[in-house]
């Protein structure tokens, strides 16, 4: 009940200050509008050159793409913590986070959200509307319910896995490029993982889960059967991945060195 | 009087590698690495009792930042127990640190871009205070320091002496029995520096409010604490009362006399013979400085014998300040007294 009032409380914050730098706001909005697109017009070139991409047609891949843009879009706007080395190890504002009688990880997504990316999650529901009446897909009076728990499940794995890197800085304080990495590998998830090879397939689906936001649980709204037991296992795979994050976090916690004065 | 602060034999160690020179150095450090281990802080043990101002000084790298950070919970100490308000701070942090305020001088615990009051909300949320002792309380606070015209400016709009009251405002949101402050005046004008010393001095009077404080600063050392805790090199060299400090070391007064003359060591060595006592020249010309002991037969000896062999233009005499007596023990490393 606390969280939850601080929580609103930071929000409330947050919106007084962003709408005092709206011409900011809009463009970082306009910036995220125009970075989907592109994604989107890669899609169709690609379908420009062929009909099927192994046994997937265009528009599951758009709808695929639909999918990821929302738990892509939760995540962006609360977990997006790839600048913590930087800013609260180097910096030591670490320091001032543990003084607080709050958990540290959630003071940080609290200082850190945008909540400009939940934009993304309206983009992303038109693209899977569009591709879905393309494809004539029914939806059962459950399906709004599965799609919430799958996309709850797709934005732990995400917050799972940057969590985990962000806890290294505790052991290790230099910088690394790890993180842009990781966001290419992330786009990965966004395709059908049979088109990879097994070695990288085995690795979107259990070491950096990033399947499990895109492909995996579309595959049960696109009622491709073969891949249910998968789909299924998405809320499982968000949970223990971010309940390992969590843990990992508070170990790091207790290995923190402090930034010298 | 119950302990508020108890620390025993504490330590951290802190493991960091050395860097070989060149570049052939630097292939092999990729391959083996030389670790060396510091001791930050080396086997401390003190305590605190409640209601009690207690200075903790050192030089930088002494030691200070990294203990206050195993008393304030930030970092986990390598061994040694600490007992702090009755907690262990890094195993329950999360109850402990509301038993606590804390105020770093060189980082701003308020949000940058929002107005000062929108901050205290937030952090009256964050340490969970009711709505009545927060309004009791704070009104008094933010009447004493003064910063009532200041709360609904945002904290980038204020001066370096407003955003520090309103930092040690904030740090007392939730009246805590314990406050640590480091480098609370670092930068301050004299008149805010007084405010905010008198200030310390009423919460701790009013509510028995403990205080430890590190500085830079011995005037507010002076100011503000009976008790001092020295460390060097990760250990504690002196504590103590500073009153103590004070007699032990800074025995003996300085008498500057200018002279109106040209004059010479051999003309005045003779006049302090059998007293103890010794010249050393001065920063000016004719001006030499005598070291004396302090007894009044024996200043009031020298002076008579200088004044009556002299032509004088000037007599000052000094105290020895307390950042002299404590640069001479950092000088000599120990503390025999």
């Amino acid at each position: 009940m606390k969280h939850a009032t601080i929580f609103l409380l930071y929000v409330s914050q947050y919106m007084k200050t962003r709408l005092t730098y709206r011409i900011d706001m809009l463009m970082e909005i306009m910036s995220d509008l125009l970075f989907q697109a592109v994604n989107l017009i890669f899609i169709l070139v690609v379908f420009g050159h062929t009909d099927m991409l192994s046994g997937w047609s265009k528009d599951e891949i758009i709808f695929i793409y639909g999918f990821f843009l929302v738990p892509f879009a939760i995540f962006g706007a609360f977990f997006n913590i790839w600048d913590f080395n930087e800013r609260y190890i180097v910096k030591g504002e670490m320091d001032r986070i543990l003084t607080r009688p709050v958990h540290s990880l959630f003071q940080i997504i609290l200082e850190r959200m945008e909540l400009e990316s939940l934009f993304g999650v309206i983009t992303g529901i038109a693209v899977m509307v569009y591709a879905g009446n393309r494809l004539d897909l029914n939806v059962s009076w459950y399906d709004p319910i599965v799609f919430v728990f799958m996309v709850l499940g797709g934005a732990f794995v995400y917050a799972g896995i940057f969590i985990l890197l962000a806890s290294i800085s505790f052991w290790s304080d230099s910088r690394t490029s790890i993180m842009p990495m990781m966001y290419n590998i992330g786009n990965y998830g966004r395709y059908p993982v049979d088109i990879y090879n097994k070695v990288i397939r085995f690795v979107l689906t259990w070491i950096l889960p990033f399947a499990f936001v895109g492909v995996y649980p579309s595959a049960y709204f696109l009622g491709r059967e073969e891949w249910y037991v998968y789909a299924f296992l998405t809320p499982v795979m968000g949970v223990a991945f971010f309940g390992f994050a969590i843990f990992m976090w508070n170990i790091g916690v207790t290995k923190y060195r402090g930034a010298g004065n | 009087m119950d302990k508020v602060i108890d620390v025993q034999s504490l330590r951290k160690d802190f493991k960091s590698h050395s860097s070989r020179s060149g570049l052939k150095g630097a292939f092999r450090d990729l391959f083996t690495r030389n670790y060396k281990v510091i001791s930050a802080v080396n086997d401390i043990s003190f305590t605190v009792n409640e209601g009690e101002m207690v200075g903790y000084i050192g030089e930088n790298g002494a030691g200070k930042s990294t203990s206050i950070k195993m008393l304030t919970g930030i970092l986990t100490p390598t061994s040694g127990t600490v007992r702090v308000n009755g907690m262990d701070p890094h195993k329950e942090r999360e109850k402990f640190v509301s038993s606590i305020g804390v105020v770093f001088g060189q980082r701003s615990q308020l949000w940058w871009d929002i107005a000062v009051q929108e901050s205290f909300r937030l952090l009256k949320k964050v340490y969970n205070v009711p709505d009545d002792v927060y309004n009791d309380h704070m009104n008094h606070v933010i009447e004493s320091l003064d910063i009532g015209p200041l709360l609904d400016k945002p904290v980038r709009k204020l001066s370096l002496g407003q955003r520090m009251r309103c930092e040690l405002a904030a740090a007392l949101l939730h009246n805590p029995k314990l406050l640590f402050l480091d480098e609370p005046t670092i930068g301050l004008d004299v008149l805010v520096k007084l405010k905010i010393r008198n200030f310390l001095k009423e919460i701790n009077e009013k509510y028995k409010t403990t205080i430890l404080l590190t500085t830079h600063d011995l005037t507010d050392i002076e100011a503000l604490c009976e008790r001092v805790v020295m460390l060097d090199e990760g250990q504690i060299i002196y504590d103590g009362k500073l009153a103590k400090l004070r007699s032990n070391w800074g025995e003996g007064k300085q008498i500057e006399f200018q002279f109106g003359e040209q004059v010479s060591l051999e003309n005045l060595q003779p006049l302090l013979t059998e007293l103890q006592a010794e010249w050393t020249k001065g920063d000016r010309d004719n001006v030499w400085i005598a070291n004396v002991v302090n007894e009044e037969h024996v200043i009031s000896e020298v002076i008579g014998r200088v004044v009556a062999a002299n032509r004088i233009t000037d007599i000052k005499i000094h105290e020895i300040s307390t950042e002299e007596i404590i640069r001479n023990i950092y000088e000599e490393g120990v503390i025999n007294g």
